[in-house]
């Protein structure tokens, strides 16, 4: 039994490299999926018929679409180089898997904004209108400064299950940390490790993650709105 | 707030561009001149398929393919970088360029030529058969009809054997968890490349286990270039090396080095090639 | 197969749209099989799933203690760790421990196979997602139902069964909807565990055709067309549940 946990513990650095590599990941794709789902979310309440029904495809699209299905286009479509000023710049794979994760994280995000807006009561746009602000002032100064603080727990589940979902990038070759634990099990070829090694894996990902649920959580009900 | 914005672009772009400047317009299109341009050969292998292409605890990987590229790139006089790959994007990666050369266990089948090209000479060869515990009396491959076996996803043989031989096949993503599905009776046996199973059996471990069915369909395994670089300089270089190899008989010290017992192919190979002086 | 669409496939393979489960029996049959087991599990998870949530809300709403600690506890693991780890670790752990059976010629036999553990793992894993979301609809009912359903003589518990879950279950539809369309693209990940569901089988036929953008085309149309179905029915549901008096008329 010691054997096992020594054994384990050699491999630790590998795996949490990879893990390092998960968490990088859902950072960038948090970032880029939040911004272009703000955008989205605009879009969608937008008047405009031009702006609103392409958002609200692209919204439901990313959302329906499997994650890993996206994985794979993002890794399979766009190239490992570009050239930019004649340059060439390198687009490792865990960075197209990057991309390809904001993807579903935008619409998701548009969605929240969505709601949040939509909660937001309908008097405070008539008391706006009243005091003669156009729509998108309204929109800038009065909404969504007071849907930022209820978006801020849903956006933090997001988060979670976006990390919780980087090890699917395994499958497009992305050496993350259920990849690793993958090749260490193999390497080590005694299949008695299997299970503290996921067991280290499980550990990892919920040490990180449960942190960041308990404070959206705090959040949540200090911005509760009864 | 401009000011800032643009220069942190600038400095992203100068970082990026610099990492990849040495594949400049000169090279063109010749793959040899821009690995020795760069001097990184990245090649792509699997990591999961011990002792042909595993890893160590530092993270560098390790076996007999490991040691072939690392022979190839010391030749070309490069650093040798592996990357690793899985059956699903191995060819993607090859094609878009972000590797160069594969040794990743791949058979050099008709269907792949159409994708890949493949150096010859083929570097090792492989049938396919099971492992079965002592305890089943099976010599022929009917007789494990409507049986389950466990095997590894993407491998070439999964389907021929279901087809051919009416066994029902439980893949699973590596060899560890074949080996626990089948501890816990989820499967009679495993299918696999009977190179693997001789080396399993060379283990105490797998002492109450046998390889009673005949080995089906030996299919050499190739190293893959891109189409473009199979009659350019960078093909005609691997060639040059791995027939060198053949001829002095590296490939074969390379086997027992890993623990592999020398296989009929590689011997076959070497007697072919071999100096007829010396 | 009808002879002309497999010609009509061969033809467009030929072009270079490489259709092989159109037009090559195998391919054909292992396909269906996998939609097969693809529907399967997402029926039998959302069903335990949903089961699994109301159980684990109505206790976290109706005791403190032990229960609910252990509610919240299973909450907690479910939704903080990825499915694909949890899953190897049902398959490969916690079934190397279960007891073994014995089939008719003597050979061993797990009790419990590789799609019953995936749809165990998908219900646990989509549970602790519908736990906390029918926490937020029996949340989002006004305490003053419960009071007027005391105040008439209800105990907690009759109040609670008789008059805020219904009214909690029709405020949790669109969150719910949320989990079973997660629920959907999730079972992709029974993959792992060897079982035969759609992206397993299109992984087979895209290592052995090499038309892996093909495959993954069709599984986008039918993941699409699944997830479509899922907020089609929840729909419906809710349109049939619908109370008067809630939700539409109001402020919009």
């Amino acid at each position: 039994m010691p054997h096992l946990v020594t054994q384990v513990l050699e491999w630790m650095p590998f795996v949490l490299n990879g893990f390092g590599l998960n968490i990088l990941m859902s950072l960038l794709a948090i970032v880029a999926g939040t911004a272009m789902g703000t955008f989205l979310g605009l879009g969608q309440i937008s008047r405009l018929r031009l702006v609103g029904v392409p958002s609200r495809i692209a919204t439901q699209l990313f959302r329906n679409a499997p994650w890993l299905v996206l994985l794979f286009y993002c890794i399979f479509l766009m190239p490992y180089q570009i050239r930019v000023a004649g340059q060439v710049i390198v687009l490792p794979s865990w960075l197209r898997a990057t991309i390809g994760f904001s993807f579903p994280v935008a619409a998701n995000f548009s969605e929240i904004v969505r709601g949040a807006v939509i909660s937001v009561p309908s008097g405070q746009w008539e008391a706006a209108q009243a005091l003669g602000y156009g729509r998108k002032a309204t929109l800038f100064r009065i909404i969504l400064p007071q849907c930022i603080a209820r978006m801020i727990p849903p956006w933090m589940n997001l988060y979670a299950l976006l990390l919780t979902a980087t090890p699917l990038s395994v499958i497009v070759g992305v050496e993350e940390a259920l990849g690793r634990t993958q090749a260490a099990v193999q390497a080590q070829s005694d299949s008695s490790v299997l299970i503290p090694m996921y067991l280290a894996l499980l550990g990892m990902f919920f040490f990180y993650t449960w942190p960041i649920n308990r404070l959206s959580l705090v959040l949540e009900r200090r911005f509760r709105t009864k | 707030m401009f000011n800032l914005k643009g220069v942190a672009l600038g400095i992203c772009i100068a970082l990026l561009g610099t990492a990849a400047s040495a594949q400049s317009i000169e090279c063109g299109s010749d793959t040899l001149c821009k690995v020795k341009a760069a001097g990184v050969l990245k090649i792509g292998t699997k990591d999961d398929y011990k002792p042909w292409s595993y890893r160590a605890a530092d993270g560098s990987f390790k076996g007999m393919e490991v040691d072939i590229g690392n022979k190839i790139a010391e030749a070309l006089g490069v650093k040798a970088e592996f990357v690793k790959v899985n059956s699903a994007n191995r060819f993607e990666f090859l094609a878009q360029g972000q590797i160069d050369l594969m040794i990743a266990s791949a058979s050099d089948t008709a269907e792949r030529r159409k994708i890949v090209a493949f150096v010859h000479p083929n570097y090792y060869s492989s049938g396919y058969t099971a492992l079965l515990p002592k305890a089943v009396s099976a010599t022929q491959w009917s007789q494990i009809a409507g049986q389950t076996l466990c095997a590894v996803q993407g491998a070439w043989y999964n389907k021929p054997a279901q087809e051919e031989f009416g066994v029902k096949v439980l893949a699973f993503a590596g060899t560890a968890e074949t080996e626990a599905a089948m501890a816990q009776g989820r499967c009679v046996g495993l299918l696999e490349d009977d190179n693997q199973i001789n080396v399993r059996l060379s283990d105490p471990k797998w002492a109450d286990y046998q390889m009673p069915l005949p080995i089906q369909a030996d299919t050499p395994w190739g190293m893959a270039v891109r189409q473009a670089d199979q009659f350019a300089p960078f093909g005609y270089f691997v060639t040059g090396v791995l027939a060198e190899m053949h001829r002095s008989g590296a490939l074969l010290d390379m086997e027992k080095a890993n623990g592999i017992k020398n296989s009929a192919f590689l011997i076959k190979m070497h007697d072919a090639l071999k100096d007829h002086i010396n | 197969m009808i002879a002309s669409i497999e010609a009509f496939f061969r033809d467009l393979a030929a072009k270079g749209i490489n259709l092989t489960i159109f037009y090559d029996a195998f391919d054909f049959d292992r396909f269906v099989t996998g939609l097969g087991n693809t529907l399967l599990l997402i029926l039998f998870s959302a069903f335990f799933s949903i089961l699994i949530g109301a159980a684990g809300a109505s206790i976290l709403t109706m005791s403190r203690g032990a229960k609910a600690a252990l509610v919240g506890g299973y909450v907690a693991l479910f939704r903080n760790t990825p499915l694909i780890v949890q899953m190897y670790f049902f398959y490969f752990a916690v079934g190397s421990i279960m007891p073994v059976g014995r089939n008719e010629i003597g050979l061993a036999q797990p009790l419990i196979g590789s799609f019953s553990w995936a749809v165990i793992s998908l219900s646990l894993y989509s549970g602790a997602f519908n736990v906390e979301t029918f926490r937020a609809g029996i949340g989002a009912v006004h305490s003053s139902y419960e009071e007027a359903a005391l105040a008439l003589g209800y105990s907690r518990r009759q109040a609670f069964f008789s008059v805020t879950a219904p009214l909690a279950l029709r405020f949790s539809f669109a969150s719910l909807a949320n989990n079973l369309v997660d629920l959907t693209k999730a079972t992709t990940v029974a993959y792992a565990v060897g079982v035969a569901e759609l992206l397993y089988v299109s992984n087979q036929i895209w290592s052995d055709s090499l038309n892996t953008i093909e495959m993954m085309n069709v599984m986008l149309l039918i993941y699409l067309a699944l997830t479509g179905a899922v907020v089609f029915i929840i729909s419906r549901v809710e349109s049939a549940m619908r109370l008067p008096g809630f939700g539409q008329g109001g402020g919009h």
